[in-house]
């Protein structure tokens, strides 16, 4: 075959791109990946040459279909983007697709994201070449919302804000995949799996222990379970704040998977000095992303205009759904903000980045009361119950650790 | 919008909290005729004035709902549901990567030439999602009219108004972004 390679043979990310590359990694250290296959970056390259999918494909694409164990071609199957630079949300996924043709319909979608505007406006800014070019992996689909026993998430080996050597992420129960990445869905704390299904629990933590043993490094995967079977998707390094940074190179030396010099080296010791942050131990209403950083304290205020109300009396967290103009005035009265949609490029983000302000987007828990003091880290995320004072990441414990084992020569383990 | 009034309650609707020479400025009117219009709206309970550092004109509840029933309205009248939905369209492809713009500017994840000349592109086109609205609904040729001039300056220098200040690209972005939505009588998400 000139332009397909099964999945499990795995080859150069720049052939085969990240998506694929990881997932040969995945099925080589025996963990569940769905049966597929990838087509190259050659035959996209080949694609914006000559303006046609190569007249060779159809018929390598049937064959490779036709080789699904299980499927024999006729199953649904997942096409989705695998540039060799992650270039998040910009290329198009095509799930549930069924036939030969409509494959390759899917493919040729997949393809033509690569030179969506935004993907172009993004590659020019961030120096990757346009002729990179994207692989397209094809999997058999596997379903997060069959049944009561399917759902999908996204995990990761340690806590990705504060680096705890504890599993963190979201899960979906029922549900597809996209609802979690997208995050338009219901998303529940990953823990909650252990108590809806132990086995596939079990199963995901011994994963992310071998994945992160392999990279010797964070790993986050995305996960689906279809009918209490669990299988990866996708596994990614690292994607965690800065602020948890020291902690998870000190976590990974405890744990043998780094020497104490390697750990060292993991870890800017002598970076800028960045915003408070919260210290550990605070009871933790809920969490988003981080969009703008600093640490603000105050009374929540639902609307804009009791923003400005409270704002007389104290300091005031404008906490709203999602940001219109209308709530500017209340963002400009408020120390900070916290959202429950959109992401760090949101307009919400943008606005509180202007004015200076902390802001934490995205927050999974709605039940902030009106009027209730809370504190919000603009660089992890957490949204904290009371008025809590921050620590200087100089004050990180990790980071002191690090530093000790860097000055006094205890690096060499 | 053929009257004055309805024009500046469409307009504090889509900018939010603001002075009444950021609302004129937005209708394209002088601020005597903008200030008028805002007290005869306050007089019909539409809109209220609010003192203190963070005041100014705001929409009241009756306001919005009259606003919405004004714009539904003229709409219809001009037949123009087709072609804004189609520029909205258009738009919403265009608001990722706006936004994208604005945090790689703010957290200079990129050089700054690039981005601004990135800016520059993205508002050409932008530019001809808008112009089929221009000859029927004016009000989106001063939107563009407005993110032009903030461009303007950035390109001259004056990088804030990217997405650093109140009255940056973003935020005129940000209020056509709402002009849409109300004007389409849809919800944000």
């Amino acid at each position: 075959m000139r332009w397909i390679r099964p999945l499990a043979a795995g080859g150069h990310p720049a052939v085969v791109g990240a998506k694929a590359h990881g997932l040969s990694v995945l099925a080589r250290l025996g963990l569940p990946v769905p049966p597929g296959f990838v087509l190259t970056t050659d035959l996209h390259r080949a694609v914006r040459a000559t303006g046609r999918l190569p007249r060779s494909l159809p018929g390598e694409l049937a064959t490779a279909l036709d080789a699904l164990p299980g499927r024999a071609g006729t199953g649904p199957v997942a096409v989705r983007s695998g540039a060799v630079v992650s270039m998040p949300g910009m290329l198009a996924t095509v799930l549930d697709v069924r036939g030969a043709d409509a494959v390759l319909g899917a493919i040729a979608h997949v393809l033509a994201s690569w030179d969506a505007p935004r993907a172009r406006t993004y590659r020019r800014l961030h120096d990757v070449p346009d002729d990179a070019g994207t692989a397209v992996v094809v999997q058999a689909m596997v379903a997060g919302d069959r049944d009561e026993r399917s759902a999908s998430g996204v995990a990761f080996s340690r806590d990705p804000v504060t680096g705890a050597p504890v599993p963190y992420g979201e899960v979906a129960f029922r549900a597809p995949g996209v609802a979690v990445v997208s995050g338009t869905g219901t998303t529940r704390p990953l823990t909650e799996l252990a108590t809806r299904n132990a086995a596939a629990w079990a199963e995901l933590l011994a994963a992310l222990r071998l994945v992160e043993r392999h990279h010797r490094d964070v790993c986050h995967v995305e996960f689906t379970i279809e009918s209490g079977r669990l299988w990866l998707l996708q596994v990614r390094r690292g994607g965690v704040a800065a602020s948890a940074a020291a902690r998870i190179a000190v976590g990974l030396a405890e744990d043998g998977i780094l020497s104490r010099t390697e750990a060292v080296g993991r870890v800017d010791l002598a970076g800028p000095a960045v915003a408070l942050r919260l210290g550990a131990g605070v009871p933790v209403l809920t969490r988003g992303t981080g969009a703008a950083p600093g640490l603000a304290a105050g009374r929540a205020a639902l609307t804009a205009d009791d923003a400005v109300r409270l704002a007389g009396h104290g300091p005031v967290i404008l906490v709203r759904p999602t940001t219109s103009p209308a709530d500017l005035h209340g963002l400009a009265a408020a120390s900070g903000v916290v959202t429950f949609r959109g992401g760090p490029t949101s307009h919400a983000a943008v606005v509180a980045r202007a004015m200076g302000k902390p802001a934490v987007v995205g927050a999974t828990e709605t039940t902030v009361r009106e009027g209730a003091e809370i504190t919000i880290d603009g660089t992890t995320g957490i949204v904290a119950a009371g008025v809590h004072c921050g620590v200087t990441p100089g004050d990180d414990p990790a980071l002191k650790l690090l530093r000790q084992w860097s000055t006094y020569g205890l690096a060499e383990n | 919008m053929v009257r004055t009034s309805e024009s500046v309650l469409h307009a504090l609707r889509c900018v939010g909290a603001a002075g009444t020479d950021t609302i004129a400025e937005a209708v394209g009117t002088s601020p005597a005729e903008a200030g008028s219009a805002l007290i005869d709206l306050a007089v019909d309970g539409l809109v209220t004035f609010e003192r203190g550092p963070f005041g100014g004109w705001r929409i009241t509840a009756p306001g919005q709902a009259a606003d919405d029933r004004a714009v539904a309205r003229e709409l219809d009248t001009l037949g123009a549901r087709d072609l804004v939905t189609t520029a909205y369209q258009g738009f919403l492809e265009l608001n990722p990567e706006l936004l994208d713009l604005c945090t790689a500017w703010q957290l200079r994840t990129a050089e700054p030439d690039r981005i601004v000349a990135a800016f520059t592109d993205l508002h050409g086109r932008c530019a001809v999602c808008l112009g089929p609205l221009a000859p029927v609904l004016p009000r989106f040729e001063r939107h563009r009219g407005g993110l032009e001039h903030a461009l303007s300056r950035a390109r001259a220098g004056e990088t804030g108004y990217l997405a650093d200040r109140l009255d940056s690209y973003h935020t005129r972005w940000f209020r056509l972004h709402e002009d849409f939505l109300v004007t389409l009588g849809r919800p944000r998400h």
